[in-house]
């Protein structure tokens, strides 16, 4: 199969924005490049899914399915560029219409709203809408409220009683001067990314502090939602206010209308998307059909690198994880690439053996657990693992892998099960539903040993795999919510990344510096396997044009173009 | 009459209440059910589900979130899912209801029709070779999956054939309401409804063969074979009519259970949202209101089935308006 299925169409795509900057260098181009551009305005989009995204309020939903969507319909302070690959993880100016001015202590920022932006109820976008909305956060009980707004003045207050909110002292609204000040207690340097994300949407101050479940919200973006019915289908349309005032922001969009349909399975949806019955599905495609598609479908195919990781934690505070050794062992132990071919293969996977995925901040290549150690995994050294089960005397105890019900996570536990036999130990897979499983193997009353997982960057962040998923703070036993779930928590390394935090609010450069050392000191007390880096595959109908991919939003819809 | 009513209206509301406790229970039971930390989302503060766990009742005693929940959803109607946070569980049943409805009764004509006539033209045939024909067909037909069969019709219609013009008709898979679209909604539903009757087709099928061929040893016939009625009569008037009533009474239970959610595996193949695929993705996601309203509302089903099928048993069966 080929491995780069790059798409012509995505090439003609990055000629048309380089056409694009001659033209505005030659304005008797500009015309008939406008009218190229109009051309393709229109017509309505169809997307696909097997399941819709749960509730539709853009404070609450925390699935990549629906966050997609919110790219396009509500807009933050601030925002991540919407623009192909790795620029798509810049903060540009989005409501403000300025960066904000930050004070020299980096805990106040000041953000100048824009003039003339309107809801799509009609009504303006001012400052009382900003306070409103992150208010609204806590009250509602967004899912990151108590993790990434807790830094603002008075969230204490609110996370302990949300209904009577206020943020007082941090959030101040200047209607005058047209500005919104946030105080924060320490400084933060990722707190632009928290904003950016649809958590810190902007909504109308009049927005009912509840979780509006069905019903859309009035939104700033290109597109806003005119109906929705969790069981079947979902429509956008254009915001009738809306005038593009940022198209890194804000793009405006190409289609007129966009329709996702909810139900059916991932190989019907294929179908359809080769049929031209649908543009594009959300599903992962299924393994069977993709040798088909790559010689059949192959403009129609997109790839990307995504930054997130698979990995098996392994609990370090129960037999026979809590000794490093069999830690270790399980690292050399497994073989990288055969777990590749279990995803489907090259193009859908990378082996990896550290916790920053590629090109993300702070990564720098490191692999530790493998034939040669050095920058890169090679093969695995089953030897040495052998030597360290003997030497930790484990051999034979039970180890039990807890995996989703996906074909997937199946694969990988049956693969993790066979190496762990393989080394001598007495090994089981179980097979949760998918949507428990994440929770389940959080809880240490389950007693959970090694299971399979994966993370996906809520923001460009170092920090936001190592320290959410193995710093102190984030270990709650007992609890669902325990995103630590190696339970692993070493007070050295802890105090590393929380200066590394510390050091990027004023050097960030030597902070990723700082982060790539951290990773390799935590793949050192190797608190979790990791597996492999996915890949995202698209399939879009023969009429989609420009197709343009964001670390975050993944496929920005708007961009595209049906006719 | 009214008695009648009254008692068969008192079962159905104990039927119910014990099934409703009973999935209470066992929800409750279940390893890792506790939904509070999967309604607050990944990666959520303490204080976070401490809110939401008081938001949505959940630390209060079981006996007490039962009776909300039943409060909820019978008297105010407001009751929200777990999963789909903010998702309301009466309309979404209401609304996914129609299609479920759609699919089964098309379905259960055609298998009424086509499996009486399979029963009667193979019994008239005893052991010649139309009768073989059609019970080797029918024993096929019970025998395949109808996941399989859907997939085996869409890789044919959606996919290898689509372009062709056998097939270049079927429209995209889903379910068109009949408000807005009668053709679209039959032509939508013409091959769900093949599926999903084929099984049926082959069980009744081969049950009404084997009913009317002991019905003939019995003494009635054989008076009215004396009395010099016509083969066909016989068969038809006498045999047939006798022989039907275990297949009605059948057919109450298969279409009860059907309506009530058990036709999800053609749901999810041909991609129409019905009552099926809502159990079917409640019970995945353990969400609970969403399983409590789906398994009451399909025991409801089966309830009333029953009920009408006694009606229909007495009017077939004159020896049962005597007693």
């Amino acid at each position: 199969m080929d491995l780069r299925v790059t798409s012509r169409r995505g090439r003609r795509g990055r000629a048309l924005a380089r056409l694009a900057i001659t033209a505005a260098m030659i304005p008797a181009v500009a015309p008939a490049l406008a009218q190229a551009q109009e051309a393709h305005r229109g017509g309505t989009m169809q997307l696909m899914a097997v399941a819709s995204g749960g509730t539709l309020d853009p404070q609450i939903n925390y699935t990549a399915q629906f966050w997609q969507l919110y790219s396009a319909t509500y807009d933050g302070l601030v925002a991540f560029k919407k623009a192909d690959g790795p620029e798509s993880n810049t903060v540009v100016p989005d409501l403000a219409a300025d960066m904000p001015t930050v004070s020299a202590d980096g805990k106040t920022y000041t953000f100048t709203l824009r003039k003339g932006v309107k809801f799509s109820n009609g009504d303006d976008v001012t400052p009382e809408d900003v306070v409103a909305s992150l208010q609204r956060i806590f009250k509602v009980s967004s899912p990151t409220s108590g993790s990434f707004y807790n830094g603002i003045v008075g969230a204490d207050d609110c996370l302990s009683s949300p209904a009577d909110c206020t943020l007082e002292g941090g959030v101040i609204a200047d209607a005058d001067a047209n500005t919104v000040t946030i105080n924060l207690v320490e400084p933060d340097p990722e707190f632009l990314f928290k904003l950016s994300v649809p958590h810190a949407s902007i909504l109308p101050k009049g927005t009912a502090a509840k979780d509006m479940g069905n019903t859309p919200i009035p939104g700033t973006g290109a597109y806003m939602f005119t109906s929705y019915d969790a069981n079947n289908s979902l429509t956008m349309e254009r915001n009738p206010h809306f005038v593009e005032w940022s198209a890194d922001a804000q793009p405006e969009g190409y289609a007129d209308k966009i329709e996702y349909k909810f139900g059916g399975t991932e190989e019907s949806a294929v179908n359809a998307v080769m049929n031209g019955q649908a543009d594009w599905s959300f599903d992962p495609l299924p393994a069977d059909r993709l040798a088909e598609l790559s010689t059949n479908a192959t403009d129609q195919l997109h790839v990307h690198a995504q930054s997130a990781w698979w990995y098996a934690p392994m609990n370090v505070n129960i037999p026979p994880f809590n000794d490093v050794r069999v830690r270790q062992a399980l690292n050399y132990a497994v073989d990288r690439n055969a777990l590749v071919s279990v995803f489907g293969g090259p193009a859908l996977a990378q082996p990896v053996c550290q916790i920053l995925p590629p090109d993300f901040p702070g990564h720098e290549d490191s692999c530790i657990y493998t034939q040669d150690p050095g920058d890169t995994w090679s093969a695995p050294d089953m030897d040495k693992a052998r030597a360290l089960v003997a030497e930790s005397g484990t051999k034979g105890e039970k180890v039990n892998v807890v995996t989703e019900d996906n074909a997937a996570s199946r694969g990988v536990g049956t693969y993790l099960q066979s190496v762990l036999t393989d080394l001598g130990y007495d090994a089981t897979v179980q097979t949760v539903s998918g949507d428990i499983q994440f929770t389940y193997i959080q809880n240490t009353n389950n007693n959970v040993q090694i299971s399979v997982t994966q993370w996906y960057m809520d923001y460009p962040a170092a920090s936001n795999f190592l320290n959410v998923l193995f710093g102190c703070g984030s270990f709650h036993p007992g609890s669902d919510s325990s995103i630590n779930i190696a339970g692993f928590c070493d007070e050295e390394i802890d105090a590393r990344m929380k200066s590394a935090m510390t050091l990027g609010a004023t050097d960030p450069e030597a902070a990723n510096a700082e982060w790539a050392k951290i990773d390799y000191a935590v793949m050192e007390k190797a608190p979790a396997v990791p597996l492999f880096t996915p890949r995202r595959l698209d399939l879009v109908s023969e009429r989609v044009g420009n197709f343009e991919y964001s670390s975050l939003f993944n496929w920005l819809i708007a961009k595209s173009w049906v006719q | 009459m009214l008695t009648n009513f009254l008692s068969r209206l008192l079962r159905m509301v104990i039927v119910m209440f014990g099934i409703s406790v009973i999935t209470f229970l066992i929800f409750f039971a279940t390893p890792g059910s506790d939904p509070a930390a999967r309604i607050a989302g990944r990666n959520a503060a303490p204080e976070t589900i401490a809110a939401v766990r008081h938001d949505f009742g959940l630390d209060r005693p079981l006996y007490v979130q039962y009776a909300l929940m039943m409060d909820r959803l019978f008297i105010t109607r407001d009751l929200t899912s777990f999963a789909n946070r903010g998702q309301k569980i009466v309309p979404t049943i209401v609304s996914a209801a129609p299609a479920t409805l759609s699919l089964v009764a098309g379905a259960a004509i055609l298998w009424m029709a086509l499996g009486a006539m399979t029963g009667i033209i193979a019994a008239a045939f005893r052991n010649r070779l139309p009768d073989k024909i059609l019970m080797g067909a029918s024993m096929m037909a019970v025998a395949m999956p109808v996941f399989w069969v859907g997939e085996m019709i869409n890789l044919v219609t959606q996919s290898r054939l689509h372009d062709t013009w056998a097939f270049s008709w079927v429209p995209p898979l889903g379910y068109v309401p009949f408000t807005s679209d009668p053709a679209g909604w039959f032509l939508a539903l013409v091959f769900p409804w093949i599926c999903l009757a084929l099984l049926y087709i082959g069980l009744y099928g081969r049950m009404l063969r084997t009913g009317i061929i002991e019905t003939y040893q019995e003494d009635y016939i054989r008076t009215a074979r004396s009395k010099g009625l016509s083969a066909r009569r016989v068969l038809l008037k006498h045999a047939t009519r006798t022989a039907i009533i275990p297949i009605v009474i059948m057919f109450g239970m298969d279409f009860g259970v059907l309506v009530g959610g058990a036709a999800v595996l053609t749901e999810v193949v041909f991609g129409i949202n019905g009552v099926g695929r809502l159990t079917y993705q409640a019970l995945k996601a353990l969400d609970l209101p969403m399983i409590m309203a789906t398994v009451l509302y399909a025991s409801f089903f089966v309830v009333v089935a029953n009920a009408i099928v006694d009606v229909l048993c007495v009017m077939i069966d004159p020896r049962m308006r005597r007693k």
